[in-house]
């Protein structure tokens, strides 16, 4: 978590451009909330049944812990817009993006339910201190 | 029916362990919430997941209870859920996220 899901018309963003896309979205994520990168999951599909496309060509889900600032929320959406737009080529206007947020204590990451935002470097440093078996 | 999003990087999972999944997160709903579970695997195609900018090996399992769930009762279900995930993939803790929601308001 967070959890960014980017489901697109078929072909509308090359496997070129995916890894691209996908260190704009961890890079971008990160610089706005201070979280590790190792919490960024970043996956593209096409043409699946969720999020719905809804007549655009790409529709990027974030699934973000809550306690994130509407402000943070505009700056990350603005920007990751503009990664799919320089990137895969495809207009602004036809790329939708929304965030949902999810209770940080409803989220199990690492072998740990993930710290509340700003929590990360304590929570990082005990699970590194015994890192997550099985 | 508990609705249990199940996604998982393509060419990881063999259709073997799926169907071992599938059944556990069925038993798992049913033990804890009395009812089967609704599931919706997604693979993510090859050279499409991506975790921390690299090539991803995560699963996520995301499931939403019929009933609010107690802090405690919730980590120790995502603590069952998650370690019986990675036991059944052969993947880290560290490779697992699960999430456990509770009902939509109404």
């Amino acid at each position: 978590m967070p959890l960014y899901l980017c489901n697109t018309a078929k072909g509308a963003i090359s496997d070129a451009a995916k890894p691209k896309i996908a260190a704009d979205i961890t890079r971008i994520h990160c610089d706005v909330t201070g979280a590790p990168a190792k919490f960024v999951h970043a996956f593209f599909v096409e043409e699946a049944a969720a999020p719905p496309i809804d007549g655009n060509t790409a529709v990027l889900f974030g699934s973000i812990r809550a306690g994130r600032t509407d402000a943070q929320k505009a700056r990350i959406i603005s920007e990751m817009r503009q990664s799919i737009h320089t990137h895969a080529g495809i207009e602004l206007d036809e790329i939708a993006m929304l965030t949902t947020d999810v209770p940080a204590a409803w989220a199990f990451e690492g072998g740990d339910i993930m710290p509340e935002p700003g929590e990360e470097a304590a929570w990082l440093a005990r699970h590194e201190a015994a890192p997550a078996a099985e | 029916m508990i609705a249990c999003n199940c996604i998982v990087q393509a060419g990881q999972i063999s259709a073997e362990t799926e169907a071992s999944l599938r059944t556990f997160v069925n038993d798992f709903a049913e033990r804890h919430f009395g009812t089967p579970a609704e599931i919706s695997w997604m693979a993510i195609p090859e050279k499409s997941g991506f975790t921390a900018a690299r090539p991803s090996t995560s699963s996520i399992i995301s499931m939403r209870a019929n009933m609010p769930v107690s802090q405690a009762d919730r980590e120790t279900l995502l603590r069952e859920l998650c370690s019986v995930w990675a036991r059944e993939t052969g993947r880290s803790l560290d490779e697992i996220v699960g999430v456990l929601s509770d009902p939509m308001p109404n």
